[in-house]
């Protein structure tokens, strides 16, 4: 049950489950104190993952939490809490690609970093504490409305772009066939112009490994 | 005619493939899961070269790809047949990348030592508790017979294939659907020209382009080391998923080994990554994420470690299984498919 209700939850987060089905869980989430708390805690994990440009509350999604939460307690509230973002979940069209699809992804991964305005470099939220926080202020709060938390200028620390390169070259070693022929061609999807490899900054920085240069 | 030729070839390797691959094929799971164990035995077996389409949020690029198995060392180029100029060209675990347009070369290194039979999926009954197969009917595409087989998934943790794989085993139609939005399809990729080669020269590997000027980038990584003592798992997994592998090995920007676990059902695939980051933070430490065709990746931070989670499957899958990630210590025992497997919800 748990299960179903965590899916429902994370489909409503993902603008995914039919109407009819999220008035439903909107009731429900109106007078269960414990789905409320898991509630906070997807908003946060959510608004974290969409604050790159940290924005507001997603229009669809906005309204359907609006109409459920009219009359009830904070959600997410408090410091450290971070923005909406209008963006859906940050689609980086690459492909999977097999190794090759991998070097891709860390320069998608840049890029997407290299979208947010300056003073957000990167997205504005994201410590580990944050989750617990807002699972707390779901059950606790007591406003009357839902409220935008305000975004955080703090910035924060990313992954470094070879990490996840890495990353994905270890991936596509375990994938089947099909998806690593898939994130092969998937790299060449990519525009031209928005295929930069990884700074040399990056790669030196990146602890154990280095960028050399090689004879031609 | 050079086409014709290519499907005589095909259908007599098609008949060779069938004998080698099925000598000891096990039945149980039937007819489409004999196709898929073919298909798969083809694509990193065979050598072909070939051009195709890939379709991905509808944007289409024609590419070329030649693929060949010699002396146990896989080689393939891929090349960008729209103007980038882009080549990619594997040499067993090296991945060389040439980006002309940034007039730099990557060269990465694929960990694994696997071979690529390794990476082929166990298709068995287990399997199709999660997925039913399906043949359906044979279909030509550009005049080439193939049978259309259908892997539809049961529930919403993972997504479905379609594959349209001609007599030698080859896919020469796939596409990654999502059954959660009336079989919306994700990724297409259809192969405009297939021609089977067993006589693929080494020259076929080498780049098409003049690399002088370029710069040079390549990724070295020191041997794996001991671990911390701590032992990292999923508290939670979709139904169906286990953990197939569990390897620590050095990657840059962490410290000390960083754990690799691998999560399947069978098909689909999820690697976590646990690592411990090289530089303490000045600032909060980012929860990522990122969509790359049919993979996800999610990343946040656990415990002071970085856990990163790459598969083939919905966001939420990915999702639900990294942010599920803790450590113990290594005294308490461990786990592929171990005890904490389905013990909790998804968080």
């Amino acid at each position: 049950m748990n299960e179903e209700l965590d899916s429902q939850l994370s489909a409503m987060f993902d603008d995914e489950l039919p109407a009819a089905e999220c008035e439903l869980l909107a009731r429900r989430l109106s007078r269960d104190e414990g789905l409320k708390a898991r509630w906070g805690r997807y908003a946060l994990i959510g608004a974290v993952i969409r604050a790159e440009r940290g924005v507001v509350l997603q229009s669809s999604l906005a309204g359907r939490v609006n109409a459920a939460l009219t009359h009830e307690p904070l959600l997410a509230s408090g410091s450290g809490a971070a923005r909406w973002s209008v963006s859906p979940w940050m689609r980086m069209v690459s492909g999977a690609g097999v190794a090759a699809g991998v070097a891709a992804l860390s320069i998608l991964w840049l890029r997407a970093h290299a979208l947010a305005p300056s003073g957000a470099a990167v997205m504005s939220v994201a410590s580990v504490a944050a989750p617990a926080a807002a699972a707390q202020g779901g059950a606790g709060g007591a406003s009357d409305s839902y409220v935008v938390p305000p975004a955080s200028a703090q910035p924060v620390t990313p992954m470094p772009p070879t990490q996840l390169a890495d990353y994905v070259v270890a991936h596509s070693a375990y994938s089947w066939p099909i998806s690593g022929g898939s994130l092969l061609s998937s790299l060449m999807v990519s525009e031209a112009g928005s295929l930069s490899a990884p700074a040399p900054s990056h790669r030196r920085a990146a602890g154990h490994g280095h960028a050399t240069r090689h004879p031609h | 005619m050079a086409m014709r030729r290519a499907i005589r070839t095909s259908e007599r390797l098609g008949a060779w493939a069938v004998l080698w691959v099925f000598g000891g094929a096990v039945a149980l799971a039937g007819q489409p899961a004999q196709w898929l164990e073919r298909m798969n035995h083809a694509l990193t077996t065979l050598d072909y070269e070939g051009t195709f389409a890939h379709w991905d949020g509808g944007r289409v690029q024609m590419l070329r790809i030649i693929h060949r198995l010699k002396n146990g060392v896989v080689s393939e180029r891929l090349v960008s047949l729209d103007g980038s100029g882009r080549e990619f060209i594997r040499t067993g675990s090296d991945l060389t990348c040439y980006l002309p347009d940034k007039r730099e070369v990557l060269v990465e290194h694929i960990p694994s030592k696997r071979s690529l039979i390794g990476t082929v999926p166990i298709l068995n009954k287990e399997t199709t508790r999660f997925y039913a197969l399906h043949e359906g009917a044979q279909e030509r595409i550009d005049q080439h017979l193939t049978r259309l087989i259908t892997v539809m998934p049961r529930d919403q943790y993972r997504y479905g294939y379609r594959l349209w794989i001609d007599r030698a085993g080859m896919p020469l139609k796939i596409q990654l659907w999502d059954a959660r939005h009336g079989g919306r399809v994700i990724e297409q990729i259809v192969f405009a020209t297939l021609r089977i080669d067993r006589n693929i020269p080494n020259s076929a590997f080498q780049p098409h382009l003049s690399t002088a000027g370029y710069r040079w980038l390549r990724t070295q990584s020191p041997p794996a080391q001991k671990n911390s003592g701590l032992v990292w798992h999923a508290l939670w997994l979709p139904p169906g998923f286990h953990m197939a592998t569990h390897v620590a090995q050095s990657m840059p920007g962490a410290i000390g080994p960083v754990e690799h676990l691998v999560y399947t059902d069978g098909l689909a695939s999820v690697s976590v990554f646990v690592a411990r980051p090289a530089h303490a933070h000045a600032h909060p430490p980012a929860v990522e994420s990122a969509h790359m065709g049919a993979s996800y990746v999610f990343s946040t931070f656990v415990d002071g470690h970085r856990v990163t989670a790459v598969g083939e499957a919905p966001a939420r899958t990915v999702r639900s299984i990294a942010v599920s990630v803790r450590a113990r210590r290594a005294s308490y025992s461990a786990l592929p498919g171990g005890p904490f497997a389905h013990a909790v919800p998804p968080p």
